[in-house]
């Protein structure tokens, strides 16, 4: 894409931000909603600056948050992954797996973590039990559809051209799920960003985000919290579009399975 | 189509529920056992037949109001979630036929909802405690706000894939922009705003169960799990977590229902991704 219409186009996105923020901040300004309550964007930059400078913090707490994240993540991917797929492919496991799976499915994540608070204790473990399981069954799903959603005749094919159980798995049964596997990890980053920011407020001993919204309200600290929220959704919009972004463009759609983006 | 109540795919349904009851009670069976025999630590791990007396005693229990404890915080939960639901279909409705009417509303809000829509509810509660304080209102909009953005997305959606020819068709025809609005625009983004309002459901559910455990209420099934963590009583966690899975169920199948009488019988369900 040109760079002058990715310029215009992104200028067309800033436009209703800017104004929306003007606006609120003569609204401000001129004291017609109290900011002692609501803030302001200047004070909310300026809120922000003191958070870095001289003492980082705001930077800690989002390095501690994104390796939570990180780590979370990577757990539920790798098991949630693997669990996908054996259940895709044995049919007892399905059988038997599926609907505990849709039971666990519908209990909330946050639900969890007064149980794991109890069993593991408030910290980290909590915090990443939490992250795991938010994305974990959004990932076991998408990965088992997209294995029994692969057609029986192209496996037969496949058999009768010679390729042994390993090849098929890595040649027809891989790709052919891929499509679901990665829209799978796609909605698992933002339920795990959601994980993350409930679990905090409720078990972080050192730090966080989430920690950061949650202990600025003892002290009405409004700013803080306007920090934090700009923060998680600009993260959250980074993450999905970069990261998987990148992954979709270097996997299916070199591969041919997904129209291109406009 | 029907040729039989026992045609082939309900012996194989019941045949799957069975495995599954059998499935279900063995697991609980064996998790009972191992806590008989004392291998599990009792204070962590509650046994089946505890969690189950301690939600029945719950049941049994009165609030002051002369009611049983348990049905006063599923009916807490359940009338903020109907509340939040609600405002958050009347505001993300209307709005969402503004935005795909009119281009020059799309091109100012489309910014301010994809920066927003990500932010997950529960992270605009502490403000919104500043604003409203402990309870009721905190909650309910807090659950509004996490279900309005799905709602208003998908309808804006919905009205903008209506095809042009539908709409020149109608106007050929002597059709006035009242009938054409709601003979042809509402419902052909019938099925859109259904798509919204399942996906706004699920997370203003959620949303409300998460604040009810920050904003102290009293009651409420968020309130309730969290608070038996104070008093160490594991138990009511585990029977909170399952009342939480099976009233979700509930109102799951309720949806469904809805779905089958209106969408599926006008023959317009969307193929649904998750």
């Amino acid at each position: 894409m040109d760079f002058k219409v990715r310029l215009s186009r992104f200028l067309r996105f800033l436009f209703p931000l800017a104004v929306c923020l003007a606006v609120w901040e003569l609204l401000a300004f001129f004291d017609i909603l109290n900011p002692n309550l609501v803030s302001s964007p200047s004070r909310i930059i300026w809120k922000m600056y003191e958070l870095v400078f001289p003492n980082p913090i705001l930077l800690v707490y989002l390095g501690r948050s994104l390796y939570r994240l990180a780590l979370g993540y990577a757990l539920g991917a790798v098991f949630g992954i693997s669990l996908g797929i054996l259940m895709g492919m044995n049919r007892y496991l399905y059988w038997i797996a599926s609907p505990v799976l849709s039971l666990l499915i519908s209990i909330p994540t946050i639900a969890w973590v007064p149980l794991f608070l109890f069993t593991v204790g408030i910290g980290d473990e909590t915090i990443l039990l939490a992250i795991f399981l938010g994305c974990f069954f959004a990932i076991v799903y998408n990965t088992m559809n997209g294995i029994r959603s692969i057609k029986k005749e192209l496996i037969w094919a496949s058999q009768i051209m010679g390729a042994d159980r390993k090849i098929i798995f890595l040649e027809v049964l891989l790709p052919g799920a891929s499509v679901s596997i990665i829209t799978g990890l796609r909605l698992a980053v933002g339920y795990s960003w959601r994980a993350l920011v409930g679990a905090e407020m409720l078990a972080s001993i050192s730090g966080g985000i989430g920690r950061m919204i949650y202990a600025a309200r003892a002290f009405n600290d409004v700013n803080t919290m306007f920090t934090g929220l700009i923060i998680i959704a600009v993260g959250g919009l980074l993450i999905d579009h970069l990261v998987l972004g990148w992954l979709e463009k270097k996997t299916i759609e070199k591969w041919g399975m997904v129209k291109k983006r406009e | 189509m029907k040729t039989g109540i026992f045609n082939k795919s309900t012996s194989r349904f019941f045949l799957q529920a069975i495995i599954v009851f059998a499935v279900f009670m063995s697991l609980l069976l064996l998790w009972e056992a191992i806590s008989f025999f004392g291998i599990l630590n009792p204070s962590l791990i509650s046994r089946p037949s505890e969690i189950f007396l301690d939600m029945w005693k719950l049941f049994l229990k009165r609030s002051p109001a002369a009611q049983s404890v348990l049905l006063v915080h599923i009916y807490s939960s359940l009338y903020r979630l109907f509340l939040a639901f609600s405002l958050a279909a009347g505001v993300g409705i209307s709005l969402g036929i503004l935005m795909g009417y009119s281009q020059r509303i799309r091109w100012f809000l489309e910014p301010l909802i994809t920066l927003a829509m990500p932010v997950p509810g529960i992270a605009w509660a502490p403000i919104f405690m500043i604003w409203f304080g402990f309870g009721d209102p905190t909650i309910i909009s807090v659950g509004a706000l996490a279900a309005f953005f799905p709602i208003v997305y998908n309808t804006t959606t919905g009205v903008r894939s209506i095809e042009k020819e539908f709409i020149w068709a109608a106007r050929s025809m002597g059709a006035d922009r009242k009938t054409i609005f709601f003979k042809v625009l509402l419902p052909s983004s019938a099925p859109y705003i259904f798509t919204g309002f399942k996906l706004g459901l699920a997370r203003g559910w959620r949303t409300i169960i998460a604040v009810e455990m920050i904003a102290a209420s009293l009651w409420g099934l968020g309130f309730m799990i969290f608070d038996a963590r104070d008093y160490l009583r594991p138990s009511i966690i585990y029977g909170g977590i399952i009342i939480l899975a099976v009233v979700y169920l509930f109102i799951e199948g309720l949806v469904k229902l809805v779905e089958r009488r209106t969408i599926a019988k006008w023959g317009m369900v969307r193929p649904e991704a998750m």
